[in-house]
């Protein structure tokens, strides 16, 4: 009878042990996981968020980040439609897609900038000078070989080989052939008017032309013929570095020619930063300036102001708040050669993470 | 016998489920494409210029519709892409198809043909993507600097065969349909076989008993009964290669604007096209480019339905050749 007693109550006293534990162990989940984010967008800013999630998770036990590298054009829509809260792209939405689309934000999350990469055999380690109207004579097809007048001029001196250039574009709907469309476009008025820029332009038929998949694909399309031309986001410069790829000199607005450097880059964002509208939809390509790299854009968050619930537009203001400041700290932007955004356009960002509720 | 209705019923229920799907999705492509089949007309399968126009100015109203600046869809470089890399493609892999069934079915030790029938069809459950990457990787090199300038030296005087007329980067027509022979082999190899291990023994032995070679007996009775399965088996490789998307995508060159001048020049083919400018399309406000790839996709289903229709013409052909 008594141990009877005794049997009951210590069971009785593991099942409410139990019990508690259970409810505690579904407290803490509850509250580890609340709000979950899905970003999808540009390849090229996949990398970054995938350097910042873990951090910003760490940072804010409440809320669990994925990411997806799909394509500006995916990021937009989706962002769009309301299948994720954070898109990310290279190119800032259209004026036609704003007027559909009014409750739609484009937040800067940092800048980024593309380097044109060759590779051209004995001569991957000079560094090659073009411009805007020798780039789009290449692609258009007017200029097709390396020695042809219009690049020797720009490289007195330098023997360039008498071979058929290979220019290579983007397939896929890309942010890279976006900036790299709009320096062609503003620098050449022919270009502006035959084909202008696009996330896909229609290339002109150039019978050696080569469409390539994503950055990595124009990698390896410069890695596998020789002879070929690329526009490449500086993300992906320990590839081309380790493929032993030529980089070009490009011409600026100012008439000087410039490499992709911190230097180069942020003098072309501080061109611009003053220019920057309140909705921070702006190109940054082609700025003025005799130090200003031709070819950098900011990289965008596209978010509906109008999210579904309180807690999700929570979440969704402290990743942009943390990834425009905390996240723009050199030790994650130098891991994809980004540049962290001028306080001028951070205030401007803050502004706008502000409108959404 | 008395019917079971209910179970009738169902059963009825079930197979409809298939037709149902696809008739869904036909009609689902027709009604989202109507506008852009209105808005392009013929001159979409007509013209070879494409162009999503420019997606950061305002629209503008062009044949009754609100279309971006310069948005012209015109797909004929597709089609012919798409045609042309999947009739090269049977072209390579039905010999080695029929060659691979004969072997497994006449030449090998019955104890041996389970493992190895088993290998041949294991390639056919090969991700395509993973083809894509073989590809990239192996194929395109070797045909830019083997295979390539060895066709060039045989054939080059032929404009179609030089490697010179191209970048020859090895990324084109060639390494596409190659990609798909490998893919659709295995398909027409392992149907052949199947039909081929139904001949009757006693057909076999008669052809023997007649004096007939094993030579005669593959080439003047065996394959003559398994004809109608050999097209069937056909058909089933061309349905895949027409439609097979990613792996040329990954190897096909990506061209736009063009036609093929040569089997080394890049191409795009209609399946892998939706896909790369899906990204892009998605931002035209209009929403027209969207419409458009709506409308390649019911074009590749109609050329798809046609080449199976006249596969049956020939089905019954044979038949009827073999009945006389």
């Amino acid at each position: 009878m008594r141990s009877d007693f005794k049997l009951r109550r210590s069971t009785l006293l593991r099942a409410g042990a139990a019990a508690l534990l259970v409810t505690g162990l579904g407290a803490g989940v509850a509250q580890a996981a609340n709000v979950t984010l899905v970003e999808t967008g540009s390849t090229l800013l996949y990398p970054l968020f995938n350097i910042w999630v873990p951090h910003f998770e760490k940072a804010h036990p409440g809320i669990r980040v994925t990411t997806q590298g799909t394509g500006s054009g995916t990021g937009i829509a989706e962002a769009i439609s309301g299948v994720v809260q954070v898109g990310a792209s290279d190119a800032y939405m259209s004026d036609p897609q704003i007027k559909q689309n009014p409750d739609i934000l484009n937040i800067p999350l940092a800048i980024s900038a593309q380097a044109i990469n060759y590779n051209l055999p004995g001569l991957n380690n000079r560094h090659l000078k073009l411009s805007g109207p020798v780039l789009a004579g290449i692609y258009d097809g007017k200029i097709g070989k390396w020695n042809a007048l219009a690049i020797e001029k720009l490289n007195p001196g330098l023997k360039l080989p008498d071979h058929k250039i290979i220019p290579v574009h983007r397939t896929d709907g890309s942010g890279d052939t976006f900036i790299f469309s709009q320096y062609l476009s503003f620098s050449t008025p022919s270009w502006n008017s035959s084909v202008g820029y696009g996330t896909t332009v229609s290339w002109p038929a150039v019978p050696g032309g080569l469409g390539a998949e994503g950055n990595p694909g124009m990698v390896e399309a410069l890695k596998q013929n020789p002879y070929s031309i690329a526009y490449i986001g500086v993300s992906f410069h320990q590839q081309v570095k380790q493929a032993k790829l030529g980089k070009a000199m490009l011409l600026n607005k100012a008439g000087k020619f410039v490499l992709p450097t911190a230097k180069t880059i942020s003098a072309a964002a501080d061109q611009l930063v003053g220019k920057t509208p309140k909705d921070e939809r702006i190109s940054l390509v082609f700025a003025p300036g005799a130090d200003s790299y031709p070819i950098i854009n900011y990289e965008y968050a596209i978010v509906n102001a109008k999210q579904h619930n309180a807690a999700t537009a929570k979440a969704v203001k402290a990743l942009l708040t943390w990834a425009s400041t905390k996240g723009n700290a050199p030790h994650f932007l130098k891991q994809v050669e980004f540049k962290a955004l001028p306080p001028a356009v951070s205030k401007l960002s803050a502004a706008q993470i502000a409108k959404i509720h | 016998m008395k019917r079971s209705g209910p179970f009738r019923l169902c059963l009825a229920a079930i197979a409809m489920v298939i037709p149902a799907a696809l008739i869904f999705i036909v009609l689902f492509l027709a009604q989202y494409a109507w506008q852009a089949i209105f808005y392009n007309g013929v001159r979409f399968v007509g013209t070879i210029n494409w162009s999503l126009g420019n997606l950061y100015a305002n629209p503008v109203v062009s044949r009754g519709y609100h279309v971006p600046i310069g948005a012209d869809y015109g797909i004929l470089a597709f089609i012919v892409g798409t045609l042309f890399s999947s009739f090269l493609a049977i072209l390579f892999a039905l010999p080695v198809a029929v060659g691979t069934a004969i072997f497994l079915a006449e030449a090998v030790p019955a104890r041996l043909r389970p493992g190895l029938s088993m290998l041949v069809e294991l390639v056919a459950v090969v991700p395509s993507v993973v083809f894509g990457l073989w590809g990239i990787y192996v194929l395109a090199p070797l045909i830019s600097h083997d295979i390539g300038p060895g066709i060039t030296a045989i054939l080059g005087f032929i404009p179609f065969f030089n490697i010179n007329n191209s970048t020859g980067s090895g990324f084109g027509l060639l390494t596409a349909s190659i990609v798909l022979a490998l893919m659709i082999t295995p398909i027409i190899a392992t149907t052949l076989y199947d039909a081929l291990l139904q001949v009757p023994r006693e057909l076999r032995e008669s052809a023997v008993a007649l004096g007939a070679t094993r030579f005669e007996v593959v080439t003047k009775t065996m394959l003559p009964t398994v004809r109608v399965t050999l097209i069937g088996g056909v058909v089933l490789g061309l349905g895949r290669a027409l439609g097979e998307t990613m792996a040329v995508l990954m190897v096909s060159g990506g061209a736009l604007n063009y036609l093929p001048g040569t089997i080394f020049t890049p191409i795009s083919t209609m399946a892998s096209f939706i896909l790369s400018q899906l990204d892009s399309a998605l931002q035209d406000p209009t929403n027209m480019a969207v419409k458009s790839l709506a409308e390649i996709a019911l074009v590749l289903f109609v050329i798809t339905l046609a080449v199976n229709a006249a596969a049956r013409v020939l089905v019954r052909g044979a038949t009827f050749v073999r009945n006389l």
